[in-house]
């Protein structure tokens, strides 16, 4: 068995995690990162809108402030994050740009003078100053106050992965992509490392570390639909959930988005409603004003997402091979338009559909894009329940987005908590000795064996796609945008009857090497698992806040929902084990009106103590 | 639509004793806007759950998908079946190492040219918290910004007759990945010390102009316009500067 | 990276940089060379005379005695360049030809080409050098004589292939790969090669076909 020692060892080579780890190695320490993938393939390369700083350069973004930036997260989370680290996310983001361009981003620059802008399909003219010259500029984005979203063109994510890439590549740190933790070594207490697979031989191996960090991105690929790649599913939340004692936070705060391409599910920007598209049914009749006759097309993702589903439900949806949609009409845009400003989109319909949006409908649906959930943090990042454990990124529940984020702040989150985090683990690592107890690595390792060495035996009779098929169809359906008790339970039951099923699991292909099937075999349990805790963390929440919306409970609840769930897995156990905690330890901001969305609110009782 | 698709797909599992390397057939009847992405993955779930392949993104960013496809290496994810014939013939990418079926493994072998080039800002300064960012044009952002665009898919690498034929050769990525470094005024390398990592056979000097990888690239880089300007410098830098004075107006008025 | 030592191995290190000038400078020379010689051996459309001419003007002057083997030596330094490059082992031609197979990239064919003319020039121009250079003066004559023979006209008319498709991609080589033609003047550059190639086919065929009909 090849094994590692080192003191930090990364698991995530995405924004996050590699951001911690500069940080470590600047420190001096060794740091090993693990990835499914090599790192410059991970998920974070695909963001491409941009992220949020509140730097004030542009014309549009003049008088920001990290105080306004802090107001709009916590408007945007619907009261459910963390507001000391939303405070402290936006005081450290624009030194985090400012980093970022220092190693090498080429971040999108003020250009001096008048400069023409669209809103709404309107064009508008303003002056860019000149003593702000060549200072990061920055574009508009959703709930937003100011523009304050930095950006490399249309290629934020991948600039900024390739340019920590490229530090952790002289700072020394080591790299094992193409290998998959599977779980974590600890004793109870204190976390040892982890037990991994290589993607490559599908030998087991393990690492030690004084320090283990979980920085593996979003879950997505539990549902049917989503924008995300397809290695994002969730795994790293397993390796938390699966220790009994490490907590995952709201778990039930699932962002939708209204402009997935069918098939495949690729994001078209939000830019195309922005800038004056309108969304057609099966009949070619523009719905949305009938939902909502003020802002139509234009309202806030979630409530879009919502009445997009509401439609296709009453049988007004395009069929298709791939399932239901509904058509994206940028056609009166004009050519020019389109193939400028909305390049991008242009090349992913021209790429992925064969049709040229100037003439043609884009065929689109709601789909799944962001887990605010994650394994909860508190604000060092150091993972609650065990020592030497720490989380970060969109894995993370650190908790900056409570119950929704906004678009912008998630790339941000990754490279400040990577800061912020990255330097609370050298303050950990400083000094720190663990005893590492070989015997669990042992346990551990045998553990996985075995169930190699099951599933190898054919024994079982469930097919690993058709159940990953099956689950990622009940959470698409039953835990989507729009959720009731019904649909919830019925979730939850037919979720824990798929964990029953995948113990029975048998693998169709031989399983040798590194045997794709094998690979999905070994995640799928944990995968249900998760799922389960979306799923049941939802039924229990009896309100609608953020992107949880309740169609039995549709008013945001202050005097009883003010809160964040936990969701812990017992060994042995079929649901998780739910237990909650304040929202927020301090409200700079208190609980308010967001000023968009329907937004009806029970307000807190400022008399009665709050719920445990 | 309504056709029968006959995949011709490269299958070795290196692990595997028993594998030897050899064709297998599949039928899959197409469907309305179907990428390759969608076909192999329908081929792994229903026909053959060994299948090896590498998606990630399956948006054409991320790299991860390269394969040759009837012919010429390009990215799976984005190619439609509707643009091919009945019969599609697909493997792996040359030059790189095979890990099974369709997979290779670029990312070593790209992380192993990024640290010949260090491929890095090299600076003296250090970063101060408190300070503006230094400032930059935006129009030079922008031109970064596009050497930038490289998702390291190994098309170029593949495409390259100098590649397979030259284990060592750093390729046309490589030689853009420098152009990156060199255009950015905050990696303050010398052309001498540039020399030192791409000014060899290996390098920029290795490419003879075969324009393979130019005519592959997913992401349509300009890579023979930033070779020869890597090479008109490196060859300047090669004289110690002597016949570079004479080059050297017309070299900065292409730049 | 450490400035002393950076210093120390760059010394050692400029061979690669000027063996390419030396590639495409010795290259250059020949193509130039190559369109100079087709004018040169062009006059014998004017007659016998006007090529007896020039030829003597060219050995009163001593060009041809000093001036060839100074060609030959740059041919042969050029050849040894380009040898460095070109694909010796069976093992790498098999991979360079289902390289450019499976590619079906017409550049890559190119190259292909490049190296197979090369190598063939390497045999047959030497020869031809040898011939004309053992046996001055030079003479319409003795061109035509030659030329009149199969073998020899057959020798020719591999040696004119050969070298004028080798020179004009080589001249094209050269403007890709020092970026002289860009991704905008691809097209147009490849074109005006076409039409090079044509012109110097076209010229030697007129030319040989003079030197078949030139009485002995
Ligand atoms: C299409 C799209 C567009 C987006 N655009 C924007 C935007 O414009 N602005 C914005 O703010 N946000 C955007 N987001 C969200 C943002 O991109 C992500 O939240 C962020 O990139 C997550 O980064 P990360 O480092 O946490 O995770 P990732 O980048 O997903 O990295 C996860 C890493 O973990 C590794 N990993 C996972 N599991 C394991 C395991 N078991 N063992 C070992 N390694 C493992 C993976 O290999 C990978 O390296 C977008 C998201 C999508 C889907
Ligand atoms: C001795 C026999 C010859 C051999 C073996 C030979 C071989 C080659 C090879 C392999 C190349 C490609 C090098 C590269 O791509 O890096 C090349 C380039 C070239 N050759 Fe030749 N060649 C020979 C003779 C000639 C002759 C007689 C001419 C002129 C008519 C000529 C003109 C050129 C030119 C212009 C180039 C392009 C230069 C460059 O790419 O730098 N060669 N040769
Ligand atoms: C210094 C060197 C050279 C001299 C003096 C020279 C001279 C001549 C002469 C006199 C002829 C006329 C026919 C004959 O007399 O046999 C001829 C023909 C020819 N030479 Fe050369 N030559 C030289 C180098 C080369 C080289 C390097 C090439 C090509 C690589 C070349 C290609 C040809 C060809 C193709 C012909 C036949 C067609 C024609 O008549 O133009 N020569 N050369
Ligand atoms: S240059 Fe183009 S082909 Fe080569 S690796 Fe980069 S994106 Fe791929
Ligand atoms: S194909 Fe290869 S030889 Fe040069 S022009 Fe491209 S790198
Ligand atoms: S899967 Fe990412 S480029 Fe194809």
């Amino acid at each position: 068995m090849q094994t590692f020692y080192t003191d930090l060892l990364c698991i995530g080579g995405g924004l996050a995690g590699e951001r911690v780890a500069v940080e470590a190695a600047q420190a001096g320490f060794d740091c090993i990162i693990l990835s499914l993938v090599p790192p410059r393939r991970s998920h974070s390369c695909a963001a491409q809108g941009g992220m949020q700083a509140a730097l004030g350069n542009c014309a549009m973004g003049e008088g920001d402030n990290p105080d306004i930036h802090f107001e709009d997260t916590v408007k945007g989370s619907d009261w459910g994050c963390d507001q000391e680290v939303a405070r402290l996310f936006a005081d450290t983001a624009p030194i985090v740009m400012r980093e970022l361009a220092f190693w090498g981003v080429p971040w999108n620059r003020v250009v001096p003078g008048p400069a023409t802008y669209f809103k709404g399909g309107q064009k508008f003219e303003v002056y860019e100053k000149e003593e702000k010259a060549g200072l990061i500029t920055a574009r508009a984005f959703g709930g937003t106050a100011k523009w304050r979203t930095c950006y490399t063109s249309d290629g934020t994510g991948h600039c900024v992965l390739y340019t920590l890439d490229s530090k952790v590549l002289e700072l020394g740190v080591k790299i094992h992509d193409r290998v998959e933790a599977l779980s974590l070594i600890h004793d109870g207490e204190n976390c040892f490392g982890v037990v991994a697979r290589s993607l490559r031989t599908g030998e087991l191996l393990v690492y030690f570390a004084k320090a283990v960090l979980i920085a593996t991105g979003g879950y997505g690929r539990l549902y049917k639909h989503t924008t995300n790649a397809v290695i994002n599913q969730g795994t790293g939340l397993i390796l938390a959930l699966d220790t009994g004692i490490v907590p995952l936070g709201n778990m039930e705060a699932v962002q939708f988005h209204p402009t997935g391409i069918v098939p495949t599910d690729i994001l078209v920007t939000e830019g195309c409603r922005g800038d004056g598209g309108t969304l057609l049914d099966k009949n070619g009749y523009r719905f949305m004003p009938d939902y909502e006759p003020e802002k139509a097309e234009l309202a806030s993702r979630d409530v879009v997402s919502r009445r997009m589903t509401e439609h296709m439900r009453k049988g007004f949806g395009v069929k298709s091979p791939y399932g239901e949609h509904l058509w994206l009409d940028i056609r009166h845009l004009g050519e020019k338009h389109i193939t400028t400003k909305l390049r991008e989109v242009y090349d992913i319909c021209q790429n992925f559909l064969g049709i040229n949006p100037v003439h043609e409908l884009i065929p689109v649906r709601p789909t799944q894009h962001y887990s605010m959930g994650g394994v909860r943090t508190n604000k060092d990042g150091a993972a609650y329940g065990l020592k030497g454990l720490f989380a970060a990124g969109e894995a993370a529940c650190w908790d900056l987005h409570g119950f929704n984020r906004l678009g912008g702040n998630s790339l941000a989150e990754t490279v400040v908590a990577g800061r912020i985090v990255g330097a609370k683990i050298v303050e950990f690592l400083k000094g720190y000795e663990v005893d590492i107890k070989t015997q669990y690595a042992t346990a551990e390792v045998k553990k996985q064996e075995e169930r190699i060495n099951e599933l190898k035996s054919k024994q079982g009779r469930e097919n690993v796609y058709q159940l990953r098929n099956e689950m990622q169809e009940i959470m698409m359906e039953k835990v989507g945008i729009f959720r009731n008790e019904k649909d919830l339970q019925e979730a939850v039951n037919r979720l824990q009857e798929l964990l029953d099923r995948s113990k029975n699991l048998g693998l169709v292909s031989d399983g040798i090497g590194a045997n794709p099937e094998l690979a999905e075999a070994l995640r799928l349990p944990g995968m249900i698992k998760v799922a389960l805790c979306i799923a049941y963390g939802a039924l229990q929440r009896k309100e609608s806040r953020g992107a949880h919306y309740r169609e039995d409970y549709p008013y945001r609840n202050d005097k009883e929902w003010l809160n964040r769930t936990l969701a812990y897995w017992e060994e042995g156990a079929d649901l998780p084990t739910l237990k909650y905690e304040p929202a927020s330890k301090v409200f700079y901001l208190p609980p308010g009106d967001r000023g968009y969305g329907e937004g009806k609110v029970i307000p807190k009782d400022d008399n009665t103590e709050e719920k445990e | 639509m309504g056709r029968t698709l006959q995949f011709e797909i490269f299958r070795y599992n290196p692990m595997d004793p028993n594998s030897k390397p050899r064709m297998q057939t599949y039928y899959l009847e197409e469907k309305e806007n179907m990428t390759l992405f969608l076909a192999l993955n329908e081929i792994r779930e229903t026909l053959d759950p060994s299948l090896q392949f590498d998606f990630v993104c399956r948006a054409a960013v991320c790299g991860s998908c390269a394969m040759v496809i009837n012919g010429r290496p390009g990215l799976a994810c984005k190619t439609k079946t509707k643009d091919l014939p009945d019969k599609i013939t697909l493997h792996p990418l040359p030059v790189f190492k095979l890990i099974g079926d369709l997979s290779v493994d670029t990312g070593i072998w790209f992380r192993g040219v990024a640290k010949k080039i260090e491929a890095w800002v090299h600076t003296n300064k250090t970063f101060d918290p408190n300070a503006l960012e230094e400032r930059m044009d935006n129009e030079l952002a922008n031109q970064i910004f596009e050497l930038d665009r490289c998702i390291e898919c190994g098309c170029c690498i593949a495409a390259c007759g100098t590649a397979r034929m030259r284990e060592d050769f750093l390729g046309a990525a490589t030689i853009n990945r420098i152009a990156r470094f060199y255009i950015d005024p905050r990696d303050e390398r010398s052309d001498q010390e540039y020399y030192e990592v791409i000014g060899t056979d290996e390098g920029v000097f290795g490419c003879m102009g075969l324009l393979g990888c130019e005519d592959v690239c997913p992401r349509n880089i300009p890579l023979l316009d930033q070779i020869g300007i890597i090479r008109r410098k490196m060859a300047i830098a090669s004289t110690g500067g002597k016949v570079g004075r004479l080059f050297s107006v017309f070299a900065k008025k292409k730049k | 990276m450490s400035v002393d030592a950076t210093v120390e191995t760059y010394k050692g290190h400029r061979l690669a940089g000027w063996l390419d000038w030396l590639q495409m400078l010795t290259g250059l020379t020949l193509a130039v060379f190559i369109f100079a010689h087709m004018l040169f051996v062009g006059t014998v459309i004017f007659g016998a005379n006007a090529f007896n001419w020039i030829a003597s003007f060219f050995e009163k002057t001593y060009l041809a005695q000093i001036g060839g083997p100074i060609l030959f030596f740059i041919f042969l330094l050029h050849g040894t360049l380009g040898a460095r490059k070109m694909p010796f082992r069976t093992k790498e031609q098999k991979l360079i030809v289902r390289h450019a197979k499976m590619m079906h990239h017409r550049d890559t064919w190119f190259w292909v080409g490049q190296a197979v003319t090369g190598s063939i020039l390497l045999v047959i121009a030497a020869i031809h050098m040898w011939t004309v250079l053992s046996d001055l003066p030079i003479t319409a004559a003795k061109g035509a004589q030659e030329v009149q023979n199969t073998l020899w006209a057959l020798f020719y008319v591999l040696l004119i292939l050969c070298a004028g498709f080798h020179a004009c991609i080589g001249l094209y080589r050269i403007g890709v790969k020092w970026g002289f033609i860009t991704r905008a003047t691809r097209a147009k550059a490849l074109k005006c090669i076409y039409i090079l190639m044509g012109i110097y086919a076209g010229g030697e065929l007129i030319l040989l076909l003079r030197f078949l009909s030139l009485k002995v």
